[in-house]
């Protein structure tokens, strides 16, 4: 049986049965197969997608309008909400047409950005990893050089990441967040508080099992944690195509609008 | 919006806010940067780095090392072809509101020359229309009564292939196969090498870029212009007919590079043009100043070697809310009305 069946069986046994297969994925090598950097650390360059569907829920959900249905990413299902954030939930999803963040341009933020249905660029150098999402064309850095959060709290987007490897797998602490994205279609969210740490490792060459795991007190009653696999894209001369979404309700004013001049 | 900490800690605002204020606050003081303290980054002249070999140090790729934090030297993006003087060429251009200390400019042949290298008088050589069009842009910069008239970078939108370079300072990183650039407002990737380009009718803010090294020159096709982008507040443009040949052609002491854009645009131009922008690498050495160096020094964890040079770092360039109507000149209610007004076309 090959190192590849091994793996892909471990992610099988992840989804049926979250929990008990999580330990034998995170602590089998996924092989000598995969790309390594100069460093010997696994190298997780190239164009990567999810196909789960989550960015229309987390949860698990049947298929509406918004879009189609899931069987939801995240461990025991549901997000254990404080009561006050389970009402604020439900407005932001009575509110989603206007009130999702996605809606308005703005950028997606950590982690919606790795699971959104559009692909990310991940550029790595031994110092850090460069994640350039598609939407927006924003850039993540996370820092693998040993340096630590910066002092007191920053309201950022996408977070602050600093990563470390446990063998082949890159940790990543992330804080220091604005608590104004959301975290799926459907008004699933945190608050500036929240704690997230990132597991990246590979299943084979050309898939990533992405966890995250959320501690946010003033929004959950305990830790939970969602995962992903991510696809490499393997399309040739593929590129990730500069989506500035929030140019486009003024796209039509620029450049100068040649029918209009007089010649 | 929580604002908690947001100026106690942030030496920098968050662009968003930020912008809004530069950009208001540029308009109507275009010295604004040298009141914030980067004097020492605006050079009055200098000489273009010469094409040559590249013997400073590469990276394991074989390309030359010249990741870093960057700037340009001689001033923002008001005047294109006069970077250190008033808007417009003698000191025509829209009102500005007199600011008491307010510095006059020193004469135009102690200031930094025209950004546009060839033709030889400085000005972008313009069919007669394209010219009066650049004239109507500036004269109604601060008075937008047209939404084309708002300057696209005031609702962050990317700033466009050179006037990338007319701004804040940014960040250069490197991997096998592309140059990445790293700015405040929109990001841009150069595949590196015989790629093709994207399919012609798709039109980037940042343009389609191909490039490759040559000794200390990295060469630049960049294609599938928007052109959205102005090359200045002064209203300089081109059509999304443009192609764009870059030239950065690097120092090998790795301290200086000259960025050169060669435009060419039948639809507008009577003749190519070349825009040429002295840039200088960003070092532990230089104070912030909000503008060239936005840099801040890592915090390092207790491991890490005492006596080594910090490790510089930037916040996160995001410019967030990215939805209009900040950053322009006239009052938010005006815009809607102005917005509303010419969705009825």
């Amino acid at each position: 049986m090959s190192t590849r069946t091994l793996s892909l069986l471990a992610a099988l046994g992840l989804g049926l049965s979250a929990g008990s297969g999580v330990a034998v994925a995170q602590t089998q090598p996924a092989g000598p197969s995969i790309p390594r950097g100069a460093d010997k650390k696994p190298d997780f360059s190239g164009i990567w997608q999810s196909l789960s569907g989550a960015d229309y829920g987390l949860e698990p959900h049947l298929a509406t309008k918004d879009g189609p249905p899931g069987a939801g990413v995240i461990e025991g299902n549901v997000i254990p909400y404080r009561p006050a954030a389970l009402e604020q939930r439900a407005k932001n999803f009575a509110a989603r047409a206007t009130a999702d963040p996605r809606n308005k341009c703005f950028t997606l933020g950590t982690p919606r950005g790795i699971y959104n249905n559009e692909p990310f660029q991940i550029f790595q150098r031994p110092r850090d990893l460069t994640l350039l999402y598609e939407f927006g064309h924003p850039v993540r850095t996370i820092h693998t050089n040993g340096t630590e959060h910066p002092d007191g709290h920053i309201d950022f987007w996408l977070g602050d990441s600093r990563g470390h490897w446990e063998g082949d797998t890159l940790v990543v602490d992330v804080t220091d967040f604005n608590g104004e994205a959301w975290l799926d279609r459907v008004g699933n969210f945190n608050s500036d508080a929240l704690h997230l740490v990132e597991r990246w490792s590979y299943v084979d060459r050309n898939t990533i099992r992405y966890r995250a795991t959320f501690d946010d007190p003033q929004v959950y009653t305990r830790p939970w944690t969602l995962e992903v696999l991510l696809y490499r894209r393997l399309e040739p001369n593929l590129q990730i195509i500069e989506n500035y979404c929030a140019t486009q309700e003024f796209d039509e004013y620029y450049p100068v609008p040649l029918s209009k001049v007089q010649r | 919006m929580d604002m908690r900490n947001r100026f106690q800690l942030r030496r920098r605002p968050v662009p968003a806010v930020l912008l809004g204020a530069l950009a208001v606050a540029s308009v109507i003081a275009p010295d604004v940067a040298s009141a914030q303290g980067a004097r020492a980054w605006r050079e009055s002249s200098f000489v273009p780095t010469p094409q040559g070999e590249w013997n400073g140090p590469r990276l394991p790729d074989g390309q030359p090392d010249v990741s870093g934090h960057w700037s340009n030297t001689i001033g923002n993006h008001n005047n294109l072809t006069d970077p250190q003087g008033p808007f417009g060429a003698d000191d025509e251009g829209p009102p500005r509101t007199p600011r008491p200390n307010a510095r006059q400019p020193k004469p135009r042949n102690e200031r930094a020359p025209s950004r546009v290298s060839d033709p030889p008088d400085g000005q972008v050589p313009f069919q007669p229309w394209a010219r009066a069009k650049q004239q109507e842009f500036m004269k109604y910069l601060n008075n937008p009564i047209k939404p084309e008239y708002v300057e696209p970078f005031a609702r962050c939108a990317p700033g466009g292939p050179s006037k990338s370079f007319m701004w804040h300072g940014y960040e250069i990183r490197q991997f096998p196969g592309y140059v990445v650039f790293l700015f405040d407002s929109g990001n841009r990737v150069i595949r590196l090498g015989a790629q093709p380009h994207l399919p012609a009718n798709l039109k980037l803010w940042n343009g389609d870029s191909v490039g490759h090294w040559e000794g200390n020159t990295l060469v630049v096709d960049t294609t599938n212009n928007n052109s959205k982008a102005r090359l200045g507040r002064s209203g300089e443009f081109v059509s999304e007919n443009a192609t764009i040949a870059e030239t950065f052609v690097f120092d090998p002491s790795g301290g200086r590079f000259t960025y050169n854009a060669t435009y060419t645009d039948p639809t507008v131009l009577t003749r190519p043009f070349t825009i040429t922008i002295p840039n200088r690498k960003v070092t532990d050495k230089d104070p912030g100043d909000d503008w060239n160096n936005l840099t801040f020094p890592a915090k390092l964890a207790g491991n890490q070697p005492v006596g080594a040079p910090p490790i510089l770092e930037a916040y996160e360039r995001v410019c967030v809310e990215g939805n209009g109507n900040h950053g322009q000149v006239v009052a938010a209610d005006d815009t809607q009305q102005l917005n509303k007004g010419a969705e009825k076309k």
